[in-house]
């Protein structure tokens, strides 16, 4: 069964349509690239799937409706995502972040937490040992303490990447994660987003306009442009289509 | 939030326990020790004055804790925390002087009445930000200070609501040193809730929703909740405050609550620095401290006599060019002071902290 099924979905704004009918599947553990050029409405979709727009149209996440319910709610059921531009607590220490993105996951209440109660004390042990095998994961070790705004633009990145993990996630979507990074950096992401993908066996949903990235890592691709779906599937076939490459390079 | 500044020379802890302890090595231990003797210590070397100083200054800062949690933490702005510190004291106020009702009695009864407004005042945060925000919280502050001004005059008490001092096990709550110690533990317990708030998930939320809340939605953090959460816990330890300066006072009336103590209460986040703990402690001992300092720099003029009907005036004024001067040359406040002085003596003889995230 798919993880995630959007069926029908549109969106406008007043007059203007961002999304026009999309319909896709996301199968379990599987790396969907969703791509097209600046403005066929990308970030919008995954802003629909995360709850921060209300567009029209079904979305079934494992089996049950998620679209109209609040965002927190959404992501409290497993859906985690990462931003266009980071959008790291810069004033926060990774730890954190890290913790903040788990909020979901820890049951202490605020009346024992002004206590800081043993069973607070536990909760906070146990969810810092989540976090550091996230962070061990993503090579963080040397960041932990440090302040997010103060660490260089590529290490943010990573560090949105893990808040989004910390959610122990059913599904992650990241929009975008390479944007802005060198290739070094590009090559480190790209190995965390596998190891994700074969360790934890997480479907991702990935914007991305690194060609060649999309081309090697992705399992399938779903091509957006003008906010219509203009093609889907292997990642070979898809790149090669007539269509892609003229909403892409422009028509001769 | 309060891991430990990085220290001189290396130390680790080995476990997530250690990590997460407030006072962690010896030396801090020791310092601590020495701090709370010399807490202990002051009232019996002070004057009645400095005395009567330092119990001002315990009762501002559990105001001012709150607030900061409130806007210097979750980044909702209130003008109307002069107002529940009214509320807390006109709580205190009118249940004793009606009821008789005893301290114990009060007490969760002002905190239920902050619990209360903060929640109905809390909502419109749902709904507006900044200086929207802050308008409507100033109603807060005007329907409270009508209310008891209301309940005066219908009641016959134009001039304030004398109580009687609280008493424990029959023995009243009449001297000064008593009360230091009073006020002390109720703003060390004060201090203690915000700091274990804010090294939970509570606290990591209100951040979060202080940064972005599109983010903070997204990670899953209700931000209704929480933001209705920060309200009313802020609100209910500044109506308790109001119930101890009542006590404290001995006397409840209006005109204590004027617009102006709430300006002071944000003056003592803003000149503290916003966003640390330290710093609303540091900023309510400089906000009740300067009008004496002020008043004692006038006096030492030559026309002293003949300024001495201006010192309200002058004392406004000063308080108006500090706060502006904060603003403009020290946004961290007094807690980025004292932090730059820390890290003179820590880096000493080198004068630049390595770059961050240098290889160590």
């Amino acid at each position: 069964m798919a993880e995630l099924i959007v069926e029908h979905l549109s969106l406008r704004f007043g007059g203007l349509t961002v999304l026009n009918d999309i319909c896709f599947e996301v199968h379990p553990g599987e790396l969907f690239a969703l791509i097209g050029p600046n403005g066929a409405g990308k970030t919008s979709v995954l802003n629909c799937i995360s709850g921060i727009y209300r567009g029209n149209g079904v979305i079934r996440f494992r089996g049950e409706r998620i679209d109209g319910l609040a965002p927190h709610v959404i992501a409290a059921r497993g859906l985690a995502r990462t931003f266009q531009h980071g959008e790291v607590f810069a004033h926060m220490s990774v730890l954190d972040n890290l913790l903040t993105g788990r909020h979901t996951r820890i049951r202490t209440n605020p009346l024992a937490e002004m206590l800081f109660l043993p069973s607070v004390r536990r909760a906070e042990t146990e969810h810092r040992q989540a976090v550091e095998r996230i962070i061990n994961m993503v090579d963080l070790e040397r960041y932990r303490h440090a302040q997010v705004g103060s660490l260089p633009f590529g290490i943010q990145k990573i560090v949105g990447f893990a808040r989004a993990l910390a959610l122990d996630p059913a599904l992650v979507l990241l929009d975008e994660p390479s944007a802005g990074l060198n290739r070094q950096e590009r090559e480190d992401l790209a190995r965390y987003i596998l190891r994700a993908k074969h360790e934890l066996k997480l479907p991702m949903i990935w914007i991305e306009h690194d060609m060649q990235m999309i081309a090697d890592l992705a399992d399938r691709i779903h091509v957006l442009d003008y906010g219509r779906t203009i093609a889907e599937g292997d990642p070979e076939a898809v790149l090669n289509d007539a269509r892609v490459r003229a909403a892409y390079l422009g028509r001769s | 939030m309060f891991r430990p500044t990085p220290r001189a020379s290396g130390y680790f802890r080995t476990t997530y326990a250690a990590d997460a302890a407030l006072v962690q090595t010896r030396t801090e231990k020791i310092f601590l020790l020495l701090f709370l003797i010399a807490l202990a210590v002051l009232p019996f070397a002070a004057g009645p004055f400095i005395l009567d100083l330092a119990c001002q200054f315990l009762l501002a800062s559990i105001g001012a804790l709150s607030l900061m949690l409130l806007t210097g933490y979750a980044g909702q702005i209130s003008l109307g925390h002069a107002g529940l510190i009214a509320a807390g004291a006109f709580t205190t106020g009118i249940l004793a002087r009606e009821t008789g009702a005893p301290f114990w009695v009060t007490l969760p009864a002002s905190a239920l009445t902050g619990i209360v407004l903060g929640f109905l005042f809390g909502l419109p945060s749902l709904r507006l930000r900044g200086l929207y925000l802050a308008v409507s919280t100033l109603a807060l502050h005007f329907i409270v200070v009508y209310l008891g001004g209301e309940y005066e005059t219908k009641r016959g008490f134009s001039t304030g609501i004398v109580i009687e001092p609280p008493s424990f096990g029959g023995i009243a709550l009449r001297d000064g040193r008593a009360w230091y110690f009073v006020l002390l533990a109720a703003a060390a317990a004060c201090l203690l809730v915000c700091v274990n708030l804010l090294r939970s998930r509570s606290g990591r939320a209100w951040l979060a929703i202080h940064a972005r809340e599109t983010v903070a939605e997204a990670l899953g953090i209700g931000i209704a909740r929480y933001k209705l959460l920060a309200f009313v816990i802020s609100s209910a330890m500044t109506s308790v405050a109001g119930c101890l300066f009542a006590y404290y006072r001995g006397f409840v009336s209006i005109e204590a609550f004027d617009l102006f103590l709430s300006i002071q209460y944000v003056a003592m986040i803003i000149i503290g620095g916003m966003g640390s703990l330290l710093g609303a402690i540091l900023g309510a001992a400089f906000v009740v401290v300067f009008p004496y300092l002020i008043e004692n720099a006038i006096r030492l003029l030559p026309n002293a006599q003949r300024l001495a009907g201006d010192i309200f005036a002058v004392n406004y004024a000063a308080f108006g060019v500090v706060m502006i001067l904060f603003l403009l040359f020290e946004p961290l406040g007094l807690v980025g002071i004292w932090r730059r002085i820390q890290n003179y003596f820590l880096l000493w003889p080198f004068k630049q902290r390595p770059l961050a995230g240098g290889r160590t």
